[in-house]
């Protein structure tokens, strides 16, 4: 199998100079037990916006450290073969004069910023190497990245967004030739992580700085990405201009990386195209005579009639806010009334601050409202503690290490409802467990978790709270596309466990896929409260609340398809090319 | 029962006063100082108070840090806690010159050291608030202080409110998950509840903490946190004005005055 090691990877066919250059690199970590690159060659042009992916564990992020010198100067293990930057070999300098060089984006950049000013955090490394003109750099690289206004910011007032280009400028302020980001999608919204890589894209263009992006996510990799290196087991199997790797669908699959929509989409109509953009697919399904199926949409079944649910929970003209630092009050919720029925299955969408995690902790009784009422289960929250409410309504922090109390997922779930006497509290733990599919998982550590399973323990922890209403704070963040659909289906099973479900979420796949009812929070009040079909066929709402439809959706507005498919098994049900039809 | 926001006394208000305290948000007469300076005022008034043992002169020196205190508009957490360690010392002077067997000048040399005591924490209140972690980092660098310590200063007041957020979320969590139970005489179950999800929220901190400080190490090399060369840089922003100058002065004359004061006037 390791056959394809020994012949060097294919190059893109450019006449540029190389700026990175690995030649039978190696390198196992101190006390591994095996290594985490072995025989990596790899060549990697001046000006190249380059994609790296791979699965869990196949080197991408130890490879993209040797670049800077981190490995083998900071990570020191058993280093072999030549890496040069920039015509400068790694072994013979230094992390600190690479970074010059090569600058370097944490995927949880976050603890990346060490100052406490935007200012200072953007200045810090020029003024570190005594440079002179810190001031102006530090200026330039704001100003490229359209954050000057934040510049007398403290880091931890910024949006994740705004801290992942403020990370990114203070690299910036270094000049250097090379920037690695790590996985820029996994910590921000969609629309933030499109503006991000427009960012990477003109630094790119403009500045002729090579970039290297280590990614997940197919639709990223398709429209931004000039080349695509693919690793697998600590080495490259090839390195392919962009175009020609998204053609490699099948074995892009295979290494934990699903099709783009749009491909999946062309795919499902047996159409072979591999479509950067949503207006290139649409282009070519135009071409080819995509149509509306006479049979779509199918003819609503009865349940939209059936009899409303159960009352869960009430909002009657609820405000709420926080004071500010500089002692004001800041409101975030002005008047909303709300009525959640059990068999809701709500998103809360909305920009950042619109007040999706207030609504969520004034619904569970974390908080009580400055003014209005919420009732939960008929409870007045204010008449009862949180504690004692917390029989009733599950919250799910957006951060699931932060719900791991103790020292194993087992005794994090059994704590609710050992602590509150009940007598099956070991079945019903046994129980959930099984259906989050973490049995075998129980007696470890959270915090030693892939993502994925993070979320699904933190789902069982409010399993085993037995609510009638289920909170959950973002619980696709973060997740690459095989574990996000694992969370999704898991909560889709959740029908029989729980009355209603409300989730605030920036994930427009969460929305299309699960949710049946969408709340639109803008403006301190709700904007909408529509299907998830309705959102996506307003433009004003998709503006409002801050959102981009999945990929298929916007190709079924694009193509004229009322309503647009939500999913990709949707829009198989949908659409049919014209031919086919004639044909048969 | 009847639940309502609070927006004192709250774990969001503790949060929100320390930001205010420790980024000097309130302003104030220090606040507008060279860094260098304020350290220098503190010193003056941190040790000064141990050169005598005048009541009249320690009582001066006490009128002016208060005054200081005043003008650096100390906040109302930092203030409470000092009034309560102030009182609570008084009281514990007076009780123990009264069971060991004290008399009035034992009492009346506590009352001293208590108010020695007093003039110095009030002095460090006045100039630390007044300190943002910037202007604080750049002044110990200035004073000689090694670049590790000037630079801890800096990442532990970043590090605070990140720190205290997290502390939040996981007392939170506990108390929700928690079993509700009887509130107890004067609510003492209660309070030994709380107590211990205090201890037991710093498991999940610690470990939570312990993997996100991993990348700050790592982005520090790479920021040439370790090529050290800046330090030239940082105080060259540093700049000596009218107003240091005049406070420092007035503050001298001041401090003279106490002391001419002290010689002149006897109590008792």
């Amino acid at each position: 199998m390791a056959s394809h090691h020994q012949i060097p990877p294919t190059q893109p066919p450019s006449g540029a100079t190389p700026i990175i250059e690995l030649d039978r690199v190696s390198f196992r970590y101190p006390g591994a037990e095996r290594d985490s690159l072995r025989n990596v060659c790899l060549r990697i042009d001046e000006g190249d916006f380059v994609a790296v992916i791979g699965g869990n564990g196949s080197g991408k992020t130890t490879l993209c450290k040797t670049f800077n010198g981190l490995v083998p100067h900071f990570w020191e293990g058993e280093f072999a073969g030549e890496a040069t930057v920039a015509g400068i070999d790694t072994y013979e300098s230094s992390v600190a004069a690479l970074s010059a060089t090569v600058g370097y984006v944490y995927q949880d950049f976050q603890n990346q910023l060490v100052r406490p000013r935007v200012r200072d955090e953007v200045e810090f490394g020029p003024v570190n190497f005594g440079m002179a003109d810190y001031a102006e750099r530090a200026l330039e690289a704001m100003h490229t990245l359209g954050i000057d206004h934040l510049a007398d910011r403290f880091v931890w007032q910024l949006s994740g967004g705004q801290a992942h280009l403020v990370a990114l400028a203070s690299v910036l302020a270094m000049r250097p030739r090379v920037i690695v980001v790590d996985e820029p999608v996994a910590e921000v919204d969609p629309a933030g992580a499109h503006a991000l890589y427009e960012r990477l894209t003109e630094l790119n263009e403009r500045h002729g700085i090579t970039v290297v992006v280590i990614e997940h996510h197919a639709e990223f990799i398709a429209q931004y990405a000039k080349s695509v290196v693919l690793m697998d087991d600590g080495a490259p199997v090839w390195h392919l201009p962009a175009p020609q790797a998204a053609a490699r669908a099948a074995e892009l699959a295979a290494h934990g990386i699903p099709a783009p929509q749009i491909v999946e989409a062309c795919e499902g109509l047996d159409l072979q195209a591999a479509p950067r953009t949503v207006d290139e697919a649409a282009a070519v399904l135009r071409t080819a005579g995509a149509e509306q199926r006479t049979t779509w949409p199918p003819i609503a079944s009865a349940s939209s009639d059936a009899p409303e649910g159960r009352v869960v929970a009430v909002a009657r003209g609820v405000s709420h806010g926080y004071k500010s630092v500089s002692g004001e009050l800041l409101p975030v919720l002005d008047g909303i009334d709300l009525t959640v029925r059990a068999g809701d299955r709500v998103a809360l969408v909305g920009g950042n601050g619109a007040g999706k995690s207030t609504l969520m902790r004034l619904l569970c009784g974390l908080q009580v409202p400055r003014a209005g009422t919420i009732t939960l289960d008929g409870i007045d929250t204010r008449r009862s503690s949180a504690t004692k409410l917390a029989d009733h309504a599950a919250y799910l922090f957006q951060r699931p290490e932060q719900m791991f109390l103790k020292d194993s997922i087992r005794s994090d779930v059994r704590m609710f409802p050992a602590g509150r006497k009940r007598a099956d509290a070991d079945a019903l733990v046994d129980r959930v467990l099984d259906r989050v599919r973490l049995a075998d998982l129980a007696d470890r550590d959270g915090r030693t978790l892939s993502g994925g399973q993070q979320r699904r323990a933190t789902l069982a922890i409010g399993l085993a709270m037995t609510p009638s209403l289920l909170l959950a704070d973002e619980p696709t963040a973060s997740l690459d596309v095989a574990s996000r659909n694992s969370v999704i289906d898991m909560l889709e099973e959740l029908r029989g466990a729980i009355d209603a479900a409300v989730v605030a979420t920036h994930d427009m796949h969460l929305v299309a896929e699960w949710a049946t009812r969408v709340i639109v929070l803008g403006g301190g009040g709700v904007l909408a409260d529509v299907t998830p079909t309705e959102l996506f066929a307003s433009d004003d709402l998709l503006a409002g609340a801050h959102v981009v439809p999945p990929q298929v959706t916007a190709l079924g507005r694009a193509l004229g398809i009322v309503p647009a498919p939500l999913s990709v098994a949707q829009w198989r049900e949908a659409v049919v090319l014209t031919e086919t039809e004639v044909r048969a | 029962m009847s639940r309502k926001q609070r927006d004192v006394l709250s774990v969001e208000w503790v949060k929100l006063e320390l930001i205010r305290t420790a980024y000097a948000t309130r302003g104030g007469l220090f606040a507008r100082m060279d860094p260098r300076m304020v350290l220098a005022w503190y010193l003056l008034l941190a040790i000064v108070p141990w050169f005598t043992h005048n009541l009249v002169t320690v009582i001066g020196l006490f009128v002016i840090t208060a005054a200081s205190a005043a003008l650096a508009r100390v906040g109302p957490l930092v203030l409470g806690l000092f009034i309560i360690g102030f009182v609570g010392d008084f009281f514990w002077a007076f009780a123990a010159a009264w069971l060991f067997g004290g008399d009035a000048g034992t009492a009346l040399a506590l009352v001293e050291l208590n108010l020695k005591l007093a003039t110095v924490s009030l002095a460090s209140i006045a100039a630390f608030v007044s300190l943002d972690p910037e202007s604080l980092s750049t002044g110990l660098l200035a004073w000689r202080a090694p670049e590790l310590l000037a630079f801890g200063v800096s990442y532990g007041y970043r590090m605070m409110p990140i720190l205290f957020e997290e502390f939040g979320v996981v007392f939170t969590g506990l108390r929700l998950r928690s079993a509700p139970g009887p509130r107890g005489f004067l609510g003492w179950r209660a309070l030994l509840r709380w107590g211990t999800w205090a201890v037991q929220a710093f498991y999940p901190i610690f470990l939570n903490t312990a993997k996100s400080v991993r990348t700050t190490v790592e982005s520090l090399e790479t920021r040439g946190f370790t090529a050290n060369q800046g330090r030239e840089l940082r105080i060259s922003q540093l700049r000596i004005g009218v107003l240091d100058v005049a406070v420092v002065a007035v503050t001298v004359v001041a401090v003279v005055g106490a002391f001419e004061l002290g010689a002149v006037v006897t109590l008792g």
